[in-house]
């Protein structure tokens, strides 16, 4: 099917693309694209919903805003950064795709980030799945427990929660804790067999961010600062996140 | 003040500064050639071919054979320009006023222009230290290339994937004989190779150099023609590129011949990341084509193109120096300067002044070797030690008495021919009475030794087996007179080409024939006679047609060099086609740095102007032509006696047939555009569409016209400058912005100037509508069509020579199909033409940038003033001469001559040809039907006799 040719000229209009370059450092080089499709034969998105990063960037350049903000391809982005990694010009695509994220009506953008980071606004664990701090803390006491029994050799590992004044504060990807307790435990005995003085937190302990995902900047900043603030208030002097 | 040093120092013995140093050397200033390395010759000495055969051997031809006519589409040779350099690299080593010094490095430079006291530290003698005294300084220490193992998507760690200089040296090991390539990690023929440009260039992320590097496109075009000619058709070859920049003179053509090949592919597109398959060390590669597909290939070896950087020496080296240096480490100059370093007295050129190729490292070398010869112009000469040559011994009436010296050339011929063999065989031929074999017979030492031999042996004739006269003739001659022997009892036996390296692997075969051309020369020894070489007086005066930038700054430049310049110009005034134009991509005042020239020559009493000037005539030869010119529309004629000639006649713009130009005030030619900036600013502009290779690398134009991209960057930057929501797209088939010129590419596109490529087969159309310019392109990223409504529609319109028909007919001057001057050698001879004395320069050569036509400018003066610097020119003796007693007068050899030479004297009834002007090419005596001209040093009896002696045998 023919399409119909993109009409171009005419009076200057701003246009999406200006606006994220004012965002960016150096405008995120996005006006620099030599069109050499590096980015594009290394993406992993290329091809699906009949995009791919260069012809997402040309259009933006082009100023075809309707399509670059509609496109569900900025959906299937994973943020993975390869695009940037070997352009030429260090464009940065990956903070365009994320404008583009944010510039969609909240209720539209897809349903499972949607939800994932609306159950971590719930509470202050701020776990996508929604586990209360209460749970948490029950399902790694009992967790450590058993292995402190089982495993004599390592019957004095810990598992801290809130020790105040821990050297490390971690965050830790609900999906353990909630479906796969025990793969929580080789990090304990890492840290344990390096004396390593960590906790976890009781709030903001919910590692994965789907609020950045979805480009819900305020949320995204929510549930950052409820890990961070927390570990500030334990006194903890390096926070690892370990997502 | 203290007087000035007569010597200059030239620190970096690659090709530039090998030609620097010669240029001095043969001007009659002492030089000091210092390198880092044990040995000269630089980067060039490391590269299988220098690229570019097909045009390039032809023309190479031309220079050595003087052969008129050349075609464009085969490749007549598998020489190539190597042998002209190896040539060089010997005039270095044996030239008597250029002192080499390797393994050594500057230290440091205190003192002033005219005065520098030179601080050298030599490795290779425990580092010690020692003073030199020189007037100026050239630095010409070149570039490295980027070493791709930062870049870990590349592959670089894989054998399989080479560097384009690693890649030559696979090609140059190739197994003897068949030449065929095997790749590194299973030494199996590859079958598929892919190349990816811009590794280490136009690269501001991990690669960190934001500029091109100007030479990997042609040297990977070079390399997919190399191999293809070894491999055959069946090997594929696949570039992956952004733009290829073919934009050196005849270089477009050359990528045209290469691009039509079967399985050669230019793809337009570059790679994200390169692995292995480890089973067979195989390639993968995934692109994406311009179409949006993307495709997974496999391939057999992966070239990096890699680019050149500065090396930290260099950089340290600047910083000791106090020289400044630009944001990519290059030295950094002035567009009206631009060989001119930060520090007065230290000049540049090379690849230390910017990236770029042979011809341009070539003509800034003669540049700056003009500059700093006329920094210390009072002392020419001073330094100079003087030799002389001992009386020549009469031979006439001695029987022959012949020394043959058998060449290993390294393994070049040793490692096929049986070296012992053939000497021992030579000392049973007649007339030999002394054989000698030797590793290189042109080292220094075998010629001294050569020396020894002759004096002691008492030798009257003397056979070399090596290569060829035309490779090291000159410097054996120079042996032989050296030790009081006329020059040219010289005979070289060619056992190199026509033995080892054509019968590479047949060793018997190519001894065989090794002694069956020794024979032949041994006989030709025994019949050689003594010649004379004719000596002319210099006229110190310089003849500048063209009075334009270059033509002005040749003149101004010799003026300096303390020689008459008469400087010719057709129009009323002074300043050429660069009166049209505004400023330089750079922003400098290009009309003020007109005046400031214009006020320059007419304050120069050694310049004379003759504006409203026409040559009538022109004859004599180098040193002493005489050439008539009209001035003015009366009968003023002038009589101009001069020595050497340059040409300056420049260029202009193409004026467009294409896009309603000159219908539509609306469509402007980018000189136009400058205009209307100039005039009118921009505020009114609300878009411009620029477009590209108007008038250029079409049928009509082949070739590229080099400016005209950064005409529309630096026209488009100016109008984002003046109004930044003025909508500017260009409209290009590949954007040629080569070396530092990226930089400006880049800031367009920060700008917001959009780039839009199309192919020669789908260009752009352009409509008037009811509401305006429209342009219609199809974009090959969106692969959808684009209409543009414009207020302006820019041509970059091409370059073409002015008409000078005229002059190069009288002048005898020898002109491409584009009109443009050709030069002695595309490469390494890029201001000489091939008249002797007669030099070109400026856009007259073909299209440049305004430094590159200064450059060139003060390069033609450096090339002149080797002649002029001189007060008598010796010329060959190998001349033709007329039996006139036996002539008929056929008039055959005045119409075969490609020189025109011999004529028909009217007065005395003979034919006539010049001793003088005559070129030695032989064609004459070759068809002459009565066999009445004879060619000295080549006489009937001189060639027959080597016939009699090879059916001898």
């Amino acid at each position: 099917m023919a399409e119909e040719a993109i009409k171009l000229g005419g009076k200057k209009k701003s246009i999406f693309m200006d606006k994220v370059k004012e965002l960016l450092p150096e405008g995120g080089n996005l006006n620099l694209c030599l069109t050499c499709g590096a980015c594009s034969s290394g993406c992993p998105a290329t091809g699906l919903e009949g995009m791919d990063p260069r012809k997402f960037l040309r259009m933006a350049a082009l100023g075809m805003d309707e399509e670059i903000t509609s496109t569900p391809w900025v959906w299937m982005c994973t943020m993975c950064q390869r695009c940037i990694y070997v352009c030429p010009m260090k464009i940065d695509i990956p903070q365009l795709v994320y404008s583009a994220r944010a510039s969609w009506p909240r209720e539209e953008r897809p349903k499972g980030i949607l939800g994932s980071c609306d159950m971590a606004l719930r509470n202050e664990s701020r776990s996508a799945m929604g586990a209360s701090p209460d749970d948490f803390r029950f399902v790694v006491e009992d967790v450590l427990e058993q292995y402190q029994e089982e495993q004599p050799e390592f019957a004095d590992m810990e598992a801290p929660i809130d020790k105040e004044g821990a050297e490390f504060f971690l965050n830790q990807n609900s999906r353990e804790p909630v479906t796969e307790p025990d793969e929580m435990v080789p990090l304990w005995k890492v840290l344990h067999l390096a004396g390593v003085d960590w906790t976890y937190g009781s709030k903001g302990w919910g590692g994965e961010n789907y609020c950045m995902f979805l480009a819900d900047d305020d949320a995204w900043e929510t549930l950052a600062r409820t890990t961070i603030n927390h570990a500030d208030d334990l006194g903890c002097k390096t926070y690892l996140n370990t997502e | 003040m203290a007087k000035k040093s007569g010597s200059v120092m030239v620190v970096g013995a690659g090709v530039a500064g090998m030609q620097a140093s010669l240029d001095l050397a043969n001007s009659d200033y002492n030089v000091y050639l210092v390198d880092k390395s044990p040995t000269i010759g630089g980067m060039m000495s490391r590269l299988p071919c220098i690229g570019f055969r097909g045009v390039e051997c032809q023309r190479n031809m031309s220079a050595d054979n003087g052969a008129a006519p050349r075609s464009e589409d085969s490749f007549p040779t598998n020489d190539c320009a190597m042998c002209m350099f190896s040539h060089r690299l010997n005039d270095v080593g044996g030239h008597k006023n250029i002192n080499v010094i390797t393994t050594s490095e500057i230290r440091n430079i205190e003192g002033e222009l005219g005065n520098f006291d030179v601080t050298l530290v030599d490795y290779s003698d425990d580092e010690k230290e020692s003073k030199v005294q020189v007037g100026s300084v050239i630095l010409s220490s070149g570039s490295q290339t980027f070493d791709p193992s930062a870049l870990d998507f590349l592959g670089y760690q894989y054998p399989n994937v080479v560097t384009g200089e690693e890649f030559e040296r696979l090609i140059n090991e190739s197994e003897p004989g068949t030449g065929r390539l095997m790749r590194p990690s299973d030494k199996q023929e590859p079958k598929k190779i892919a190349w990816m440009q811009c590794v280490g260039s136009r690269d501001i992320n991990r690669g960190g150099n934001g500029y091109c590097s100007s030479v990997c496109c042609l040297y990977a075009i070079k390399e997919v023609s190399l191999v293809k000619e070894r491999m055959g058709a069946d090997l594929d070859c696949a570039v992956f590129n952004m733009d290829i920049r073919t934009f050196g003179k005849d270089y477009e053509k050359f990528y045209n011949n290469v691009r039509c090949q079967d399985g050669v592919r230019f793809m337009k597109a570059r790679i994200h990341t390169i692995s292995e398959d480890p089973e067979t060390g195989d390639l993968n590669v995934r692109y994406m084509d311009e179409a949006g597909t993307v495709l997974d290939e496999t391939f057999s070896m992966v070239v990096l193109s890699t680019g050149l950087e500065i090396p930290k020496a260099s950089v340290e080296l600047a910083n000791r120096l106090g020289i400044e240096l630009n944001h990519y480490n290059f030295v950094k100059t002035d567009p009206f300067q631009p060989v001119q370093s930060s520090r007065p007295g230290i000049y540049i050129c090379g690849l230390f002044q910017g990236p770029k190729d042979i011809p341009e490292s070539v003509t800034e070398a003669s540049a700056a070797a003009c500059l700093a010869g006329t920094d210390i112009v009072e002392s020419r000469g001073d330094d100079l030690e003087k030799v002389e040559f001992p009386e020549e011994i009469d031979v006439s009436g001695q029987e022959p008495r012949i020394g043959v010296f058998v060449c290993n050339c390294g393994v070049n011929i040793g490692g096929v021919v049986d070296v012992n063999s053939v000497q021992e065989y030579a000392s049973t031929l007649p007339n030999v009475v002394f054989t000698d074999s030797n590793l290189f017979t042109c080292s220094d030492e075998t010629r001294d030794r050569i020396k020894e031999m002759i004096i002691e042996h008492k030798l009257n004739r003397v056979v070399v087996a090596s290569c060829t006269l035309e490779n090291r003739g000159e410097m054996f001659m120079e042996t032989l007179a050296s030790c009081g022997l006329n020059k040219y009892l010289l005979e070289m036996a060619n056992i190199r080409n026509q033995a080892a390296w054509v019968h590479a692997n047949a060793p018997d075969m190519a001894t065989q024939k090794a002694k069956d051309i020794v024979r032949m020369s041994v006989a030709r020894a025994a019949n050689l006679n003594p010649l004379q070489e004719k000596i002319i007086p210099v006229s110190k005066h310089a003849l500048i047609i063209g009075g334009g930038i270059a033509g002005m700054n040749a003149a101004l430049s010799l003026g300096k060099q303390g020689f008459d310049v008469v400087l010719l110009e057709k129009d009323a005034q002074l300043g050429g086609f660069a009166r049209k134009l505004h400023h330089t991509i750079e922003g400098k005042d290009i009309r003020a740095y007109v005046e400031e020239l214009v006020s320059e020559v007419n304050a120069n009493d050694k310049i004379q102007v003759m504006t409203e000037a026409r040559i009538i005539g022109s004859k004599g030869f180098q040193g002493n032509f005489v050439t008539q010119v009209a001035v003015g529309s009366g009968d003023d004629m002038h009589n101009i006696e001069h020595g050497v000639t340059i040409v300056a006649t420049g260029a202009s713009e193409y004026q467009p047939k294409e896009f309603l130009y000159g219908e539509d005030e609306r469509v402007l030619t980018q000189v136009e555009l400058s205009d209307r900036l100039e005039e009118k600013g921009a505020s009114d502009i609300e878009s411009v569409v620029m477009i590209q290779c108007v008038g250029s690398r079409n049928e009509e134009h082949e070739n590229c016209s080099r400016i005209c991209c950064q005409s529309a960057v630096k026209n488009a930057i100016h109008i984002k400058k003046l109004n930044p929501d003025a909508r500017v797209y260009v409209l290009y088939r590949d954007i040629r912005t080569y070396g530092l010129l990226e930089d400006y590419y880049t800031e367009a596109r920060r700008r917001g100037v959009i780039f839009i490529r199309f192919d020669r087969e789908t260009p752009p159309e352009l409509k008037k509508t009811s509401e305006g310019l429209v342009v219609k392109i199809k974009d090959p990223v969106l692969q959808r069509e684009l209409e543009i409504s414009t207020d302006l529609v820019t041509l970059s319109a091409g370059v073409v020579a002015n008409d000078t028909a005229e002059i190069s007919r009288i002048m005898k001057l020898d002109r491409d199909s584009e009109g443009f001057f050709t030069e002695a050698h595309i490469k390494l001879r890029p201001v000489d033409m091939l008249n002797e004395g007669i030099f070109v320069c400026g856009t007259a050569h073909g299209p440049k940038l305004i430094s590159e036509s200064i450059a060139q400018a003060q390069a033609a003066a450096s090339r002149a003033t080797t002649f002029l610097a001189k007060d008598v020119i010796r010329l060959s003796a190998v001349t033709a001469k007329v039996d006139t007693d036996h002539c008929v007068k056929c008039l055959t050899c005045v119409r075969s001559c490609p020189f025109d030479v011999p004529v028909f004297n009217e007065e005395e009834n003979c034919i006539e040809i010049s001793e003088t002007l005559c070129q030695g090419c032989g064609i004459c005596a070759s068809v002459c039907p009565r066999q009445t001209i004879q060619l000295s040093f080549y006489e009937d009896n001189q060639v027959t006799c080597k016939i009699d002696a090879l059916l001898a045998g």
